[in-house]
Parts: structure tokens; sequence; C-alpha cells
């Protein structure tokens, strides 16, 4: 799992935030105010995609500890099983 | 229409019971929440909103249950997790954070696909009849998994420590997100995670705490997000049948998993893979006919 590449890492950190920051949109704003190329917008309606701002928030912390650990010390990475 | 007149306490018993053996036992329990109130000629639908607020107090009684019953391991894997955080990777021997990984990576894609396809996956087959149909499909699948199972190895004395050492992380996801199945009524969540761990090498018994282990905190946020539908306008006249369908869930529950724990020691998945065809064939050629 210790890929250690700096794009890799780089890219989830990236994801990790705009997915996070794409979970408080789904949270804030109801489904006529979303960006028409983000997945849940409707025109007109005023519901609240929750469950799809909980999905993106977990993503997104998924893929901060996926850097977490990738940007950990060599020297404990090459002793992990992971 | 006023709920209490449609889900009487006898029923809340007899679902409340139900719901707590078929959540664990690899039969599907929206399967049989869907098909028994045909069978017996109650007005109950899987998707009546107070029917689903009812389900959400079992489901809760369920997963108190399960995390209650491994409450040890839950407190040593909540530490391994802590650990591996605070070092930054996974010690060798540290088989708790191994073990907390592979259920938080068994659990994103489950919970991702809850979230996203439950409400569709509801609406489209939730009469007795399709759920019959996956009912003996789960069968099948329950059958296939312990054909293709692979000789698990018996390397451990330590239950974690064999799961942790026999369960890689694509593995792990593969078979979490094999979990979202059970958003179809008839196919079993504990069977698919029961079935993916055999086909990863895991023996019966490893398989089955695998399943529970992975199926708490999967069972348990379901729960917790619907949990306002109950409290708000949607559990008014159902909230007194929840509470007792709930302890009965609960009861019921905490002695499947005492059952199963011992049952998978020396047995295997195929009396519930008979179960599951013959109960699913009989009920898809006698409901059309209610």
């Amino acid at each position: 799992m210790n890929t250690r590449s700096p794009i890799v890492v780089g890219l989830a950190i990236v994801l990790g935030i705009a997915l996070i920051a794409l979970s408080i949109l789904y949270w804030v704003e109801p489904a006529s105010s979303l960006p028409s190329i983000i997945p849940g917008h409707e025109a007109g309606s005023s519901h609240h995609h929750v469950k799809h701002g909980i999905a993106s928030f977990l993503l997104g912390v998924a893929l901060l500890i996926f850097a977490w650990f990738q940007t950990g010390k060599k020297d404990h990475a090459d002793k992990t099983a992971a | 229409m006023i709920a209490s007149t449609l889900i009487t306490y006898g029923q809340a018993i007899v679902l409340g019971l139900l719901q707590g053996v078929t959540e664990l036992f690899p039969i599907s329990s929206l399967g049989h929440s869907v098909i028994l109130p045909k069978l017996l000629g109650w007005d109950i639908h899987q998707n009546d909103p107070y029917f689903l607020s009812f389900l959400v107090a079992t489901h809760l009684a369920t997963a108190i249950v399960l995390l209650l019953f491994f409450w040890r391991d839950w407190v040593r894997i909540v530490k391994g997790l802590g650990r591996s955080l605070r070092d930054r990777g996974i010690g060798v021997d540290d088989t708790d954070a191994k073990l907390g990984w592979l259920l938080v990576v068994g659990t994103i894609p489950a919970g991702l696909l809850g979230l996203l396809l439950e409400h569709k996956l509801r609406a489209i087959f939730a009469s007795p009849e399709s759920a019959a149909i996956f009912l003996a499909l789960n069968g099948v699948l329950l059958y296939g998994a312990e054909l293709l199972r692979r000789r698990a190895t018996r390397t451990e004395t330590d239950d974690d420590a064999r799961i942790a050492r026999q369960v890689g992380f694509p593995q792990s996801a593969a078979v979490g997100a094999a979990q979202a199945l059970a958003l179809i009524p008839g196919f079993s969540r504990s069977g698919a995670t029961m079935g993916g761990g055999l086909l990863v090498g895991l023996s019966h018994k490893d398989a089955a705490r695998f399943a529970f282990l992975l199926a708490t905190p999967i069972i348990g946020a379901a729960a917790i997000l619907k949990l306002p539908e109950l409290m708000g306008h949607q559990g008014d006249g159902v909230r007194g049948q929840a509470l007792v369908g709930s302890l009965c869930s609960a009861l019921s529950a905490y002695f499947a998993v005492r059952f199963l724990m011992r049952f998978f020691e020396r047995k295997t998945l195929t009396p519930f893979a008979i179960y599951c065809l013959v109960a699913g064939t009989t009920c898809a050629i006698v409901i059309p006919f209610l």
C-alpha cells in the first residue's frame, strides 16, 4: 500500500480536500443551487442531498488518511505490513 | 392513515424477533421482512414510511447487540487504529490496527453504494415475488461460495491474527462491496461477507467473525442516519411498536450471534443455502396465488 509516489499523494490530498468541500456544498445548498456538472443537480428542487454529502465527506477523509500514511516516516513504513 | 392500525404489537414482536435472527443468519432480513407479511396476509409493505421507521429501530437494536457482543474486540481495534494513525503506518505485528483498517476499507464501498443506491434498489425490487426469487439466488450464492472456497490455513491461534494475515486490503474492499448486494431484498449481507471471507481463504468461524465485525458499523450507521425519520412525523403512531420490536430484535440477535459463532466452528453455509433455495423457490411459486 505504500507507493510513496509524490503524484499519487498530491492527487489524494487535492481530491480529498475537494471532496470534503463538495460535501459541505451538498449539505448547505439545495439541489437546484448545485452547479449543473455536479451529480444531484435538479432544477427547481429544494431537496438537500445529505447522503451525497456524507458519501463525499467519507471518501474525502479516506483519501486524506491514505495521504497521511503515505507521507509517514520511511523507516516506519519499511516495517509496516500495509 | 394511523400507523398503529397498520402495525400491531403482535406483528411488532414477530417482525422484531425475525429481524434479529435473519439480519445475522445469512438468509436476508430484508427479504424475510418483505415476504413474511405477504404470506401472513398482513397489510405491511416494504416502502411504507412507517414500516421503514420501524425497521430503523430494529436495525439499531441489532447493531447495538453486535457492538456489545464484540465490545472488547472493538476497543482493541479502535486503539489499533489510533496507534497506526499516530505512527503513520501499520506495524507488522499490530493485528488490531490491520484488522481495523481492513474493516474501514471494507466499510467504505458498502457505505458509498448504500448511500447512493438504497432508494433506487428498494423501489425497484420491493415486491415479495422478486424478494422470493432473490432469496433462492442467495442460496445459490452461498452454495457457490462453499464450492469455490479456498481451504483455510491454520497458522495462528488468535482469530484476529488469522483474519489480518489472510485478508488483504483489496480483498477486504471486495468483500465489503459485496455487502451492497443486501440492498436488494432477498440477498443477505452476512451471506455475502461470509461467502467472500471463505473465497479469500478464511475458515467458516473467521469468516463469520469478520462478517459480524464488518456489519456493525454499516448497520449502525444506516440506522442512525434514519433515526430522525423515526423521531419525526414518520414515526408517529409506530414508536411504541418500534420499541417493542427493537427489544425483541436485540434479544433474538444476541442468541443468533452466540449460536452462529459456535455453529461455524464446525459447520458450513450449506444448510442456509438449502433453506434459501427451498424457501425462495416455494415462496416464488406460492406468492402469485395469494
